[in-house]
């Protein structure tokens, strides 16, 4: 029976083969012979042309063209080369890719047939240490007639920076792309894995005109595709192409057509004036030239801390901390200079959280950091460092690690004591992957205290209302990061550059309550990152949050106080493409 | 990966050892000492090469050059043009001087890497805090050879 077809694994859980050089080459040669794949017709009128382009600083290319899927090569003027070939067009622009066969690179080449400029992508595979994962170099150029140079030439931008759209190929794949970013976005497969989480990948923009720009992604950490395409912007429309092996390992090389919306755009966070581009700087070689094909890619994975549950039992009992004084380790730690207070309010207080088909919680809370807790009417009283924030009157956040519980769990919780109900992100350790990898489940129930009389059947519920909102956090000077809730189920968190540019980006599983008008309680799982659990009450009412952090690594168990200053940047409408459909 | 934190002494001293300005007419000291038009003379070519050592030596750490002020997490230095006049002490034998200028540096902080997000800005090249602060820089002169050349620089809070 058809149904959604989310995937067995998400992305950033699938072990992709490591291929070789060999099993690469032997499943790229006949496909180089053969050219791109493509549903929609190819380009007819580079038969019988030739075409000489020529790149500031890369390789001068003359094709000759021998039919819409056939072409000669001479590169700097050496060796012919034939191969096949597909292209499309759109207006002016024309995009035209092919690998050479007998090796394992290729171009792609978008040309302005207007302007005459031409952008070249010389793409490879075997060039990281991950051989699947496709490098690209961009040159930039120009269609050489043999007259002068013409000046202008197209050039890296951060025009599309704060553009989503939803883009529906002629394969009839849907995906919604976010561009939070000049040097990243941010990809949800709709239809090719069911669209429930999304995922980030180092990213170029490129100006061609002010109608036609052109965007690459490189799924790096994952399968190593490569896909680029040239936007018009006018007509939201997209031809583009796309080279890699997929979860499966087998070899897509194709050309698509896309129909797009304009899903938003958000906010850009540059001086005005500042159209720049390509705004994380690559790295270099010893004699300070930029090395072909380097960008710096977030490779979260390599650094983060794995333990084994046995590792996690002993740090755990020798290491645990919760919000001391001055946090010194941990996925949150240092994310507390502009957060809310610490306030008193619960101190004095017994109350009982009663959530459903959940735990029964008692608590007598001596003092501003002291608690004792109780779980399920047992008898003994554990006692444990707390701290509370009132991000609304009556809206206290608050959270505990609960000692001696053997997955090492921490409670973090909203509880209204206006409303009498409560929602607890339940945090807890000896994840399927990492031991230390964070996990959270969310509980629902009500407040029971004297004086306080709950309600029998309301509760807090998950909300779509932050789906698609994109909300700058100023957690410290330099600590800027922006939150993009690409999917009911999903948080992306993009890195500025000192000059205002999107940057970095990365994003893990979600979940988002609503507490009150304009105060939701969220988290997010830096799986495969960092194992964080971040849990944040956000209020934008007063555009501040209160949160918490839950990390376990090899210095310890931390829960700490994380809080930021927060901008709303704006918001993506993609909430129908997120139906529920039969 | 380039090495651009670490600053020594010596590099610095290297680096001063570029930073040298000869005076134009190096006229005989003993001879001069007693004439006060050539005295005074003598000083104000005194200062204009310090001057000049100054604006260079500046240039070069205004382009980079971290070993030029060793232990100062330093991006930029421009003048302080609400801050105090400049000034320069030349000791009498004309051999040494001390200038003290008001400044506004750019004091460049590491981010702790700590959490995610600075472990990301960090990824990305840009992991620093940048803020700009009054400081009173000062640069210990000395002159050899008829050419002068900076001994030690220090940035301190103003007073």
């Amino acid at each position: 029976m058809p149904g959604t077809p989310y995937p067995k694994k998400p992305m950033h859980r699938i072990a992709y083969t490591k291929l070789s050089k060999e099993q690469i080459g032997a499943r790229l040669d006949p496909i180089a012979k053969q050219g791109p794949t493509s549903v929609s017709p190819l380009a007819t009128d580079f038969a019988g042309q030739s075409l000489n382009i020529l790149t500031d600083g890369g390789p001068a290319l003359r094709y000759e063209f021998a039919g819409s899927t056939r072409l000669s090569l001479t590169e700097n003027g050496v060796n012919a080369i034939h191969a096949g070939y597909g292209a499309l067009e759109s207006d002016r622009i024309c995009l035209l890719s092919h690998m050479i066969p007998g090796s394992q690179r290729g171009y792609t080449v978008v040309i302005d047939r207007r302007s005459g400029l031409a952008t070249v992508i010389e793409l490879w595979f075997s060039g990281y240490e991950d051989n699947r994962e496709v490098q690209r170099q961009i040159y930039y150029g120009y269609v050489d007639h043999g007259g002068p140079a013409p000046k202008a030439r197209h050039e890296p931008t951060n025009r599309l920076e704060g553009r989503g759209y939803h883009w529906r190929q002629d394969s009839g794949t849907e995906t919604l792309e976010y561009y939070p970013s000049a040097g990243y976005s941010h990809f949800v497969e709709l239809s090719r894995t069911g669209g429930e989480l999304g995922f980030c990948a180092p990213s170029d923009y490129v100006k061609l005109d002010d109608e036609f720009f052109l965007y690459t992604r490189t799924e790096c950490e994952f399968s190593g595709a490569f896909t680029a395409c040239v936007i018009d912007m006018n007509r939201t429309q997209q031809i583009g192409m796309r080279l890699g092996f997929d979860e499966r390992d087998e070899l897509h090389y194709e050309l698509f057509r896309s129909q797009g919306e304009i899903t938003g755009q958000i906010a850009r966070f540059e001086k005005f004036g500042d159209y720049s581009g390509d705004p994380i700087p690559g790295p270099r070689d010893k004699d300070g030239k930029p090395i072909k094909g380097g960008r710096r890619v977030y490779r979260p994975i390599r650094t983060m801390e794995k333990l084994t549950p046995e590792q996690v039992a002993g740090i755990v009992k020798e290491h645990s901390t919760a919000f001391p004084a001055r946090t010194t380790t941990g996925g949150a730690a240092g994310m507390s200079v502009n957060a809310l207070p610490a306030n008193d309010f619960l101190a004095g207080k017994t109350f009982t959280l009663r959530y459903d088909n959940g735990p029964v919680m008692d608590y007598k809370v001596d003092s501003a950091d002291q608690l004792s807790w109780r779980k399920d009417g047992g008898s003994q009283w554990t006692a444990a460092r707390y701290q509370a924030y009132e991000v609304a009157p009556g809206l206290l956040l608050f959270g505990h690690l609960l000692e001696g519980a053997p997955n090492h769990d921490g409670h973090i919780i909203a509880a209204d004591f206006h409303q009498g109900l409560v929602t607890c992100f339940n945090g807890f350790l000896n994840t399927p992957y990492f031991a230390n990898e964070a996990g959270a489940r969310a509980l629902f129930g009500v407040l029971e205290m004297d004086g306080i009389q709950p309600p029998m059947y309301r509760r807090h519920a998950r909300t779509t209302e932050m789906l698609g909102r994109c909300i700058t956090y100023s957690y410290a000077p330099g600590l800027t990061s922006m939150h993009l809730y690409s999917t009911p189920n999903t948080v992306s968190w993009i890195i500025f550059t000192p000059d205002g540019h999107g940057g970095m980006e990365w994003s893990g599983p979600g979940d988002f309550v609503k507490i009150r008008d304009g105060i939701y309680f969220m988290y997010w799982l830096e799986e495969a990152c960092n194992g964080t659990l971040g849990t944040i009450l956000l209020n934008l009412n007063i555009m501040h949050d209160a949160g918490i952090g839950y990390h376990c690594g090899a210095h310890g168990l931390n829960m700490s106080q994380i809080g930021a200053v927060v901008r709303h940047a704006g918001k993506f409408e993609v909430e129908r493409y997120f139906q529920i459909r039969t | 990966m380039a090495q651009d934190d670490t600053s020594t002494r010596r590099a610095f001293l290297k680096g001063g050892a570029l930073l040298a300005a000869p005076i134009a007419a190096a006229a005989g000291p003993a001879a001069l000492a007693d004439d006060p038009l050539h005295a005074r003379l003598q000083r104000l070519q005194d200062e204009a090469a310090i001057r000049e050592l100054h604006r260079s030596w500046l240039q070069q750490l205004n382009a980079g050059g971290r070993e030029t002020l060793p232990g100062h997490a330093v991006r930029r230095i421009i003048a302080d043009h609400a801050g105090a006049p400049e000034r320069l002490e030349i000791a009498a034998d004309g051999r040494s001087a001390v200038g003290y200028f008001d400044h506004l540096a750019e004091v460049e902080t590491p981010l702790p890497q700590q959490c995610t997000l600075a472990q990301m800005a960090h990824a990305q090249g840009t992991g620093t805090v940048c803020r700009s602060e009054r400081r009173v820089l000062t640069l210990d002169y000395t002159k050899t050879g008829g050419t002068w050349r900076i001994v030690k620089a220090d940035l301190t809070a103003p007073v």
